[in-house]
């Protein structure tokens, strides 16, 4: 039992070690998590069961619908699961604060975040385009009917009928036409030679940005890819802090309250003898744990102050320069009475 | 568990090595792709060829291409090549090899379509099907007699089984048989050619330049994890800057709330000693580099002007502007040296 739980704990923890390893370069995540919405996307696809309708105006409705729709919802999926987008929107959108803004690292971000966001809807494009079934059933109408010969002895409405079901097999008026089947397969050429241009289109700008980048402004782009780099490490490094800190806060606001009950307990008397003396609770420990180097945290000790926290992060974000002494941007001291807080009355203001 | 990530860091350690896993997927991707895709002949006179050779060309030419894009070397040859010198040469035989090597590995995707292609048929029978000698497969004797446009659009519709209507004049089976025996043979004779071209270039290439090849593979090593671990080290430095700056910043807060009322009991506490070391810790990792300013000019001059490729030498950085820096012990261990000589 106590070696399956050891055995248990060890692949827990190269789970987690394998998971940090992935997390602590944020761009291989993000092009993992591309890669995978690409995957995602081909399965779509597969199993997704195509329906012309077959019907002459609907047609052209239904198979743009389906060839566009579907990339517009990637798109914003791959905008919404990137992180990257809401730290380059707070970043465009923040004051200036201590920290000037640089337009630059906004549209590197910006310009990494589409990218990535791009991926998924051209494969189903292009994978779209090289099935075929779409741009046949788009496209079915607006056949010129001179191109084939058997068209010859129809009337145009007759010939437009026929050709609104051509991307239906199994229909009674197109069934085993060779008509229809020259049609189609004309409007499946057309469509996959349009798919391997795009995508030989696609490729062939990819490989000259990636060649010709070094060309351009070098050292600006390095300068880019670093500050961008750091806004996202410092905006995931303030997250954790954050989060130590409501921990810690609502260590010390439990303990607090099972303090105060006692010595609520104690003075009225209640205690009916059965809590010895002995048995007291640890008061509030005021240096928790002394080593754990975290006395920067425990002086935001209630609710105004963390509100006051988390605005002046947003509102003047702390100048670049760690050398520089604090007084020249701390944030403004006038309100400071409003927010000083008692200690003893940690939990009470507290709405938990 | 162990293994896996043993075999992904060996993967990972050399670019050259992952590229190879990269290209081995690639070329099973290839012939997945062309398994997966549809052929579909468009039967018309004038599209058959187009569309043929389309297929022939175009996804090799794609697969070529991305296998560059893919190479994270791409950027990395086009960096090295277009730097301004600064204080170290530039050396053309490394450019060269890392460009051969790309492309050797690049290509092996695409030869693995084309082979599949000519080896499965269809591409060569849409292609060249308007081509068959009716004479000698079929009735010879209708063909004077058919005017050449009726003639080709039969003949373009031997890929079609469904369609095809010109069995009086050749029979479909015999066109598609002797069609896909000539692409199968130019199929192997290609296959062969490119093993064998292989071959050649890689046994033969030790009797040339072997020096010269051993150096070029080591620089081109070298840069490729010169500029791994740069980035690496920019990212760790990013990441202990921002650590500082946000304990800075709280700091400050608490700076201020103990200015403002009488209650400073929670956070005057002196630093602990474990408490200061992590600080150190953490502010060693930024090695002197405090600004936005100096990081930028950091980052300007590791382009403009790389280091030298000789260690051990405490050369003049104040020319760029590092006069920040103190002295470091190792320009003693220089003294020591030249001494002992």
């Amino acid at each position: 039992m106590k070696q399956r739980s050891t055995q248990a704990a060890a692949v827990m923890d190269r789970f987690r070690m394998l998971f940090q390893n992935l997390q602590s370069s944020s761009e291989s995540v993000m092009n993992g998590i591309c890669l995978l919405l690409a995957a995602v996307t081909v399965k779509m696809y597969s199993s997704f069961d195509f329906n012309c309708p077959c019907l002459a105006r609907y047609n052209a409705l239904y198979g743009l619908g389906l060839l566009l729709t579907p990339s517009l919802a990637l798109f914003l999926c791959g905008l919404l699961v990137n992180r990257q987008s809401v730290v380059m929107v707070e970043e465009w959108r923040r004051p200036a604060g201590h920290r000037k803004k640089d337009l630059g690292i906004i549209r590197y971000m910006c310009s990494s975040v589409l990218q990535r966001a791009l991926a998924a809807p051209m494969v189903w494009i292009l994978l779209a385009l090289l099935d075929g079934k779409c741009f046949v059933c788009a496209f079915s109408n607006s056949v010129d009917p001179e191109k084939f010969l058997d068209f010859a002895n129809m009337t145009p409405s007759q010939v437009q009928l026929f050709l609104a079901k051509v991307p239906c097999k199994e229909d009674e008026m197109v069934k085993d036409s060779p008509a229809r089947k020259a049609v189609s397969r004309y409007l499946r050429c057309l469509s996959q030679a349009i798919g391997w241009s795009i995508t030989l289109l696609l490729i062939v700008v990819a490989f000259l940005a990636r060649c010709l980048r070094p060309c351009f402004d070098q050292t600006v782009f390095l300068q880019r890819r670093y500050w961008s780099n750091y806004v996202d490490l410092e905006q995931k490094l303030f997250d954790e802090t954050c989060c130590e800190h409501a921990r810690d806060f609502a260590h010390r606001c439990v303990l607090h309250f099972f303090a105060s009950m006692q010595s609520e307990l104690r003075a009225l008397g209640l205690h009916r003898g059965g809590i010895p003396e002995s048995q007291e609770l640890p008061e509030p420990p005021e240096d928790l744990d002394g080593g754990s180097g975290k006395a920067h945290l425990r002086a935001i000790s209630s609710r105004e102050q963390v509100d006051h926290l988390l605005s002046t992060w947003y509102s003047s974000k702390p100048p670049l320069d760690l050398a520089a002494s604090p007084k020249l941007w701390r944030p403004g001291l006038n309100h400071r009475a409003s927010i000083a807080a008692p200690g003893t009355k940690l939990c009470h203001q507290v709405d938990v | 568990m162990d293994k896996f990530r043993m075999i992904f860091q060996f993967l990972q350690s050399n670019q050259e090595s992952f590229m190879n896993g990269i290209c081995g997927i690639m070329a099973l991707a290839s012939a997945q792709i062309y398994s997966a895709f549809d052929f579909n002949c468009p039967c018309l006179p004038g599209y058959n060829v187009a569309y043929s050779m389309g297929i022939l060309l175009t996804p090799p030419l794609v697969l070529f291409l991305l296998g560059l894009v893919m190479n994270n070397n791409i950027s990395m040859l086009a960096e090295e090549w277009k730097r301004p010198a600064g204080r170290r040469a530039k050396d053309p035989a490394v450019l060269r090899y890392m460009f051969c090597s790309m492309a050797q590995r690049a290509l092996i995707a695409p030869v693995v379509w084309v082979a599949v292609t000519l080896l499965d048929g269809k591409c060569f029978l849409c292609a060249f099907c308007t081509a068959v000698p009716v004479a000698t497969l079929g009735n010879g004797s209708l063909v004077p007699g058919l005017p050449a446009a009726e003639l080709a659009r039969l003949l373009a519709r031997v890929p079609c089984p469904e369609i095809y209507d010109g069995n009086w004049l050749l029979a479909r089976e015999v066109a598609v048989r002797y069609l896909r025996c000539i692409s199968q043979a130019l199929g192997w004779s290609f296959v062969l050619l490119t093993t064998l071209l292989a071959f050649v270039v890689r046994s033969v290439r030790p009797c040339f330049t072997q020096a010269a090849f051993l150096k070029s593979k080591y620089w081109s090593h070298y840069i490729d994890i010169e500029r791994k671990l740069f980035d690496e080290t920019c990212t760790e430095h990013a990441k202990a800057f921002a650590k500082v700056c946000i304990q800075q910043f709280f700091e400050a807060m608490n700076h201020d709330l103990e200015l403002g009322h009488t209650h400073g009991v929670l956070a005057t506490a002196a630093a602990t000693p474990v408490e200061a070391d992590r600080t150190e810790e953490e502010r060693e990792k930024l090695r002197g580099i405090t600004d936005q300013g100096t990081m930028n000019k950091l980052l300007t001059s590791w382009h403009k002007c790389k280091p030298p490729l000789r260690l051990g030498q405490e050369a003049p950085l104040m020319g760029n502007g590092w006069a920040g820096i103190e002295p470091r012990p190792p320009r003693k261990e220089v003294a020591t040296y030249f001494s002992k000589v």
